[in-house]
């Protein structure tokens, strides 16, 4: 099968149509013009034999002579007008010398009349009717109508070149636009296919046709892809950059316990070795629970009571504040009726809340675990009396990898707080960060 | 006691580690890579544990799961698998393991999962419902929720016990501190502070202050145990 480039097809698509619409329409004029001059000269014919007939009944044959004398205008090849005897032959007016169709009563028939030069060569539409002993003939040549039809014909004709040249004209054009536009949607996509998600469908009529509706969905996806491409950059060089640390002190604890001659002291930096590798263990984990979590099925939700679920919490966190000589309260304003979450997610971001509030902000004897309802939600909240996070520094703060520099120093990978935004996310709800004054508010919103 | 345990791995330097170290535990292991072998062997019912990885070729490893239960066989199944996140773990419960270890894996803890699940098996075909437990001169009784060490009341919170029950009910063998999260507080992932080591800390102080000999012991590197030791 011969494969068509795409405009090849719609040329000649719109060569068929400019065929198929300018035939249909000849073809109509075609036949209603030759029905219309039909019907008149039926109904020309009809009258006119009723009429002659009339005069021969009141006048007789003379008066009727005569009148069809006085109708028959010299020269006129198309009328049909006579009086034939019993044999078919002409004893007055237009007609062929001798009839060549039955002399029978005819309302209307069309058939050629007689065998001679002039009248064989077209066909006419007459009437027969007798009068006395003779007939009384009436009727038109038809070759009027058929030169209107040759007339029509060649207009046919002449529709079908001209469709033709309008058909590859108008496909041509047609088909250099239609090319032009998909050429500039294909460069765009082949370009992102090559890795360059930079470029963009340029919009030609600001989305009022169907090629900028999908150029406008290809931009928005391209985007999209572009965050997305950028941000797994960002989090593979960070996480290749901060799996350096752990894993270079994993080497050098390692290098120094294969030197340590003591078994014991060995045994002992072996156990470190562990911390170390549970360390980058951890991240690891993390890192996956972040990027899963935005493809986990609300089937995973389970309706949970938040203040149970938070006093669950308190009581496995509490002894860990106390015994890191912080006051840790539960404070729980109402209780709001069960809500479907992804337990373990909420629990880990909760609890990464609570370890955040120990580890940076223990320095203010007091961290808080609160329930409040809000008129934009449910607010789960840890507040600490630390150093907090001044606003500036917030966003960066819930980036994944985005350590503060004022945290560098302490354990962590920076990706607790971007696991907290993302499973606020995936519950259609928020993480953010606030001034407790001193101190912070970190709180997960979730809608209700 | 010796166990006959089955390793469906298809990663060969695991499933000889895993094997290594099972032997050397004084465990009867057979092994096998392939997901409908395992099912074949496992159909036996001749073993007392299934360690099985989820990602197995023939058949994975949660098909293989689902068909074994499928078949009315109860021998425990451990899943050993790199797929590590909270779902997954749901998922190979789901589909009727016992437990779920994630790769990398200590084989401490690994042993003392091993223990537990044997000996839970064990308990359940062979042992009555006990209501006591005793440890040395711990007494705990189970329907009074009461503790004595001595003769003397130790007065433990609920969570306190629970600890401290599932402690007792692996009496001589480690558990570890990602296995009291997962029983005692329902968490399947690791929250990275020492809030299981706070709490042991705490339960400790009331099962040993004023007695002389201790009986909850630190396992470095692994978890804790309680028993009474010479």
């Amino acid at each position: 099968m011969i494969r068509l480039s795409v405009t090849a097809r719609i040329a000649l698509l719109s060569i068929a149509l400019a065929l198929v619409s300018n035939l249909a329409l000849v073809g109509f004029v075609w036949k209603t013009t030759s029905a219309d001059a039909i019907d008149a000269i039926h109904l020309e014919t009809t009258e006119q034999s009723e009429s002659l007939r009339a005069v021969w009944r009141s006048g007789g044959m003379k008066a009727l002579r005569q009148a069809i004398g006085n109708t028959v205008v010299p020269g006129d090849v198309s009328l049909v007008l006579a009086v034939v005897d019993a044999k078919g032959q002409t004893v007055a007016g237009v007609a062929p010398a001798r009839l060549a169709v039955p002399l029978r009563p005819t309302q209307f028939r069309i058939a050629r009349l007689g065998r001679d030069e002039l009248w064989s060569a077209r066909e006419s539409a007459y009437a027969l009717h007798p009068i006395g002993s003779d007939w009384l003939l009436t009727g038109r040549n038809l070759d009027l109508i058929a030169s209107e039809e040759r007339a029509i014909e060649r207009a046919l004709a002449l529709a079908v070149l001209l469709s033709l040249g309008l058909g590859v004209l108008g496909g041509l054009v047609l088909a250099r636009y239609v090319g032009r536009r998909l050429d500039a949607i294909a460069s765009v996509i082949e370009t992102a296919g090559e890795g360059d998600l930079s470029r963009r469908v340029i919009v030609v009529t600001e989305g009022s046709d169907a090629f900028d509706r999908l150029a406008a969905r290809l931009n928005v996806m391209l985007g999209k892809l572009e965050g997305v491409m950028a941000e797994l950059r960002i989090v593979t060089d960070s996480l290749a950059h901060d799996l350096r640390s752990p894993l270079a002190r994993l080497r050098t604890k390692t290098e120094q316990a294969v030197l340590i001659a003591d078994p014991d002291a060995r045994e002992a930096a072996l156990g470190g070795l562990l911390v170390e590798t549970d360390l980058v263990m951890r991240m690891l984990t993390m890192v996956i629970e972040i990027s899963r979590s935005g493809s986990v099925s609300r089937d995973r939700f389970v309706q949970v009571s938040l203040p149970d679920l938070l006093e669950e919490i308190a009581e496995l966190y509490a002894p860990v504040a106390e015994d890191a000589g912080l006051v840790f309260t539960v404070a729980i304003d109402d209780r709001p009726p069960a809500i479907a979450l992804h337990r373990e997610l909420m629990i880990q971001s909760i609890t990464n809340l609570i370890d955040n509030a120990l580890r940076h902000g223990a320095g203010g004897g007091e961290v808080t675990l609160r329930l409040v309802h809000r008129t934009d939600g449910i607010a789960i909240q840890v507040e600490d009396r630390g150093p907090g996070i001044a606003e500036a520094d917030r966003a960066q703060a819930m980036k994944r990898f985005g350590r503060l520099d004022s945290a560098r120093s302490t354990p962590g990978a920076g990706l607790g707080m971007a696991l907290i935004e993302a499973v606020a996310r995936l519950h259609e709800g928020r993480f953010e960060l606030a001034d407790n004054g001193p101190g912070l508010v970190a709180r997960i919103v979730l809608p209700i | 006691m010796s166990r006959k345990i089955l390793i469906v791995e298809d990663d060969a330097s695991t499933s000889a580690y895993l094997a290594k170290g099972l032997t050397e535990a004084g465990h009867a292991v057979e092994a096998c890579a392939d997901g409908r072998d395992g099912l074949f062997l496992a159909s036996e019912g001749i073993f007392d544990l299934i360690i099985a990885d989820r990602m197995l070729p023939g058949l994975d490893g949660l098909s293989m799961v689902s068909a074994v239960r499928a078949a009315g066989i109860a021998t425990p199944v451990l899943i050993l698998s790199a797929l590590a996140a909270v779902d997954d773990r749901v998922d190979g419960l789901k589909a009727g393991a016992d437990d779920y270890l994630c790769k990398p894996f200590s084989f401490a803890e690994l042993s003392a999962r091993v223990e537990a699940l044997v000996r839970r098996s064990d308990r359940a075909a062979t042992e009555p419902q006990k209501t006591r437990l005793s440890v040395g001169d711990l007494e705990i009784d189970l329907l009074a929720r009461a503790v004595s060490r001595a003769g003397r009341t130790i007065p433990l919170g609920a969570r306190e016990f629970n600890l401290l029950e599932f402690l007792a009910r692996h009496a001589g063998q480690v558990v570890t501190r990602t296995m009291m999260l997962e029983k005692i507080w329902n968490y399947h992932f690791d929250p990275g502070s020492n809030v299981v080591d706070v709490h042991i800390g705490r339960l400790r102080r009331k099962l040993e202050d004023g007695f002389p000999t201790p009986i909850l012991h630190t396992v470095r590197g692994a978890g804790y145990r309680l028993a009474v030791e010479a």
